[in-house]
């Protein structure tokens, strides 16, 4: 007998209850029978948990009919759910694979020379470009030229992604406090779970061979920090600013592209710089579901026991790392210096 | 000398909290502004403003801090609300303006100059002053032209292509003040324009815009916390407190018939040779002009008489003003005008 009886029999709910129909049996049941039903003392009273009252009353459900329940509901809606997401994300797949593409065809002696204008562009140092080219050339010295063109493509891709679909969401929050409110828990949820977690659901719903799988948990990782701060800088605007910008009779419009965006542009580079960040950390975790890039050699490196492939490739994305950090933090120094208050 | 009615506000109340229009009832029925915090938890910020301003003049709003100008300043434009009132600007009530009409009157109409500058930081210094006239979609070389002018007129000619950040205070605000006259309003709202920045530089800006205003006769509001500023810029000055107006007037007339004890304690610490005019205290009848030993101007502060006079209390001036024989003024009545009006005993600073 199992210890929760009386509850159900002093509630004269035993008949609610039915009899046992239980036909599997977990472990502890199996243990439970072998061991003999010695009267329990106080100190082993169990926890009113599901399966213990379960035991007491089988018309209540075990716990592993809550996992199962999850699972078949979610199976349930997967395929409704795949014809609306389905289409939607299409274009990310289009996108990372053109990106992957681009990034591999386009020889070696045009790539690298490009990306270094553009470090230039971006921070006009020419000891950061010294700096950035010699971490490419080396990591084109140790043949990891290739795998780090797919990790950069794959951060490409979705850092634009995070901007795009980050700033607007950033402003739409800033401007009300009820979307904020109701955004923010959401925002603490993507950072907080691990990411692993929102990758199972992924895997249910698309492909594995698909690369959008990859992206959106890419993005859905990296695209906080950007939606953060934009709302952060935009908030943070001098109001005597704002303020002037309407006494002188400034659309909405106006204001937001002349006045807000302008100066909160430190905070949405700070974000803009974490979210490339973070898409960096993800795209190795990513390499699990087949994301391609210094993230496989990684992993690689722990399946197969190859110490030295996955040292050598975790450089490599510390590298990279210094690269997208100090490429962005000096744009975002030259923004800065350019509106000091 | 009636000047037309620019800008008029009537019976002007802001409340300040949840429920303002059941607490402007209570105002109404006579509630204070303590009394109100206390039971309704509103704050009063206005209450029952009746002021009118002249085309062309300087009018300048008085008072403490949390006396409620910079409050009544920003009703204007209607960058706050107003909770009850009329506001009227060349006859058109303010009130009944839509957000269309609103956005037209503050940039073609008013403009304002602010305490803190509030520049754009990411924008030339030429780019801000063209501001009024780039927000209204000019031609952007016009409007910098524009800009340019203003900028040199008062003062920043070597600039033009300078940060906000770079410059000094006052430069800054010469920039705020050159933002201003781009857009070529009737009315400039100037909201403690001066008080960030340090006296002389205060001093500076002060007859810059006195200089500015005999050559543009716009009408301006001017708030400020300093007297001394008041009584130099004012044609009409009005003294604030708690949210009430104390006294409103010629600044002459203020200084020598003040009606509060708040007042007196106000221009009790004042110079009143250095602000009190010839016309104020002359005598209007010209019967013994001839005794008179010279001539002065009317608008000429005391001070400058007594040095004319040497300290003589004897003496008698004709007063004139543009060749016109307006009185006469006795010495000994301009010693009389600098007793000062009792203000310690009265006043609120001379019971604590």
């Amino acid at each position: 007998m199992a210890t929760y009886d009386f509850i159900f029999d002093g509630l004269g709910l035993r008949q609610w209850c039915g009899e046992d129909t239980k036909t599997t049996m977990s472990m502890s049941d199996l243990l439970a029978q072998r061991k003999g039903a010695a009267e329990p003392s106080i100190w082993e009273l169990p926890f009113p948990s599901l399966d213990n009252l379960n035991d007491a009353c089988p018309a209540i459900m075990q716990t592993r009919g809550l996992t199962s329940g999850l699972e078949d509901g979610f199976l349930g809606i997967r395929d409704s759910l795949r014809v609306v997401v389905d289409p939607i994300t299409q274009p990310l797949s289009w996108f990372l694979n053109g990106a992957l593409e681009l990034f591999q065809t386009v020889p070696w002696f045009i790539m690298i020379p490009l990306m270094l204008a553009v470090v230039f562009v971006a921070s006009k140092s020419w000891k950061l470009v010294a700096l950035v080219g010699s971490f490419i050339l080396f990591l084109a010295f140790i043949d990891h030229y290739d795998y780090s063109m797919q990790t950069l493509a794959i951060i490409f891709v979705c850092s634009v992604l995070c901007v795009l679909l980050g700033v607007p969401i950033g402003i739409a929050m800033s401007r009300s406090n009820a979307l904020q409110r109701g955004i923010i828990p959401v925002l603490d949820m993507l950072q907080t779970l691990p990411p692993f977690v929102y990758l199972i659901p992924l895997i249910f719903l698309f492909s594995v061979t698909e690369p959008k799988l990859y992206g959106i948990a890419i993005i859905l990782y990296a695209i906080v920090p950007v939606i953060r701060l934009t709302d952060l800088g935009i908030r943070l605007v001098d109001k005597d600013v704002i303020e002037a910008a309407d006494a002188f009779g400034m659309t909405d419009r106006q204001k937001l592209y002349k006045v807000q965006i302008p100066l909160a542009l430190p905070n949405i580079m700070a974000g803009v710089n974490q979210t490339i960040m973070m898409s960096l950390a993800m795209v190795v975790i990513a390499s699990l579901v087949s994301a391609p890039g210094l993230g496989v050699l990684v992993l690689r490196g722990i399946r197969n026991l190859e110490l030295g492939v996955g040292l050598v490739a975790g450089l490599g994305i510390v590298l990279l790392a210094i690269i997208l950090d100090r490429v962005t933090k000096a744009a975002l120094a030259r923004v800065n210096t350019s509106q000091q208050q | 000398m009636s000047k037309q009615i620019k800008v008029s506000i009537q019976h002007l109340y802001k409340i300040f909290g949840d429920d303002p229009q059941t607490a402007l009832e209570q105002v109404k029925g006579g509630m204070g502004k303590t009394e109100l915090l206390d039971q309704t938890n509103h704050v009063l910020g206005l209450q029952d403003i009746n002021v009118e301003m002249a085309d062309g003049e300087i009018t300048v709003i008085m008072g403490l801090s949390g006396s409620g100008k910079s409050t009544l300043i920003r009703h204007l434009n209607r960058l706050i609300e107003p909770t009850a009132g009329q506001i009227m600007v060349d006859g058109d009530d303010v009130m009944s303006f839509g957000p269309e009409a609103l956005r037209k009157l503050r940039r073609e109409r008013m403009s304002m100059v602010f305490q803190k500058f509030a520049l754009l930081p990411h924008r030339t210094v030429l780019e801000n002053a063209a501001t009024p006239l780039l927000v209204r979609g000019f031609n952007r070389q016009e409007a910098l032209e524009e800009g340019r002018k203003w900028l040199d007129r008062v003062g920043l000619q070597g600039n033009h292509n300078q940060h906000p950040h770079q410059l000094s205070g006052g430069m800054q605000q010469r920039v705020g003040i050159a933002r201003a006259l781009t857009s070529n309003s009737d009315i400039m709202l100037m909201d403690e324009a001066f008080s960030a920045l340090d006296p002389l530089i205060r001093t500076d800006m002060q007859d810059l815009l006195l200089e500015l205003q005999t050559e543009l006769n716009k009408t301006i509001v001017f708030i400020t916390h300093d007297l001394d500023e008041a009584l130099k810029l004012a044609d009409h000055l009005v003294i604030l407190k708690d949210g009430y107006i104390v006294q409103q007037g010629e600044p002459q007339e203020i200084l020598l018939n003040p009606n509060d004890p708040y007042i007196i304690d106000f221009i009790s610490d004042i110079n009143r040779a250095r602000v009190l005019r010839v016309r104020s205290v002359m005598d209007r009848d010209t019967s013994d002009a001839d005794a008179c030993v010279a001539e002065v101007d009317a608008d000429a502060n005391l001070e400058s008489l007594i040095a004319l006079s040497n300290g003589d209390t004897n003496l008698s001036y004709r007063v004139v003003k543009d060749d016109q024989l307006l009185g006469v003024l006795h010495m000994q009545e301009l010693v009389r005008a600098l007793v000062p009006t009792g203000a310690a005993e009265d006043g609120v600073r001379g019971k604590q």
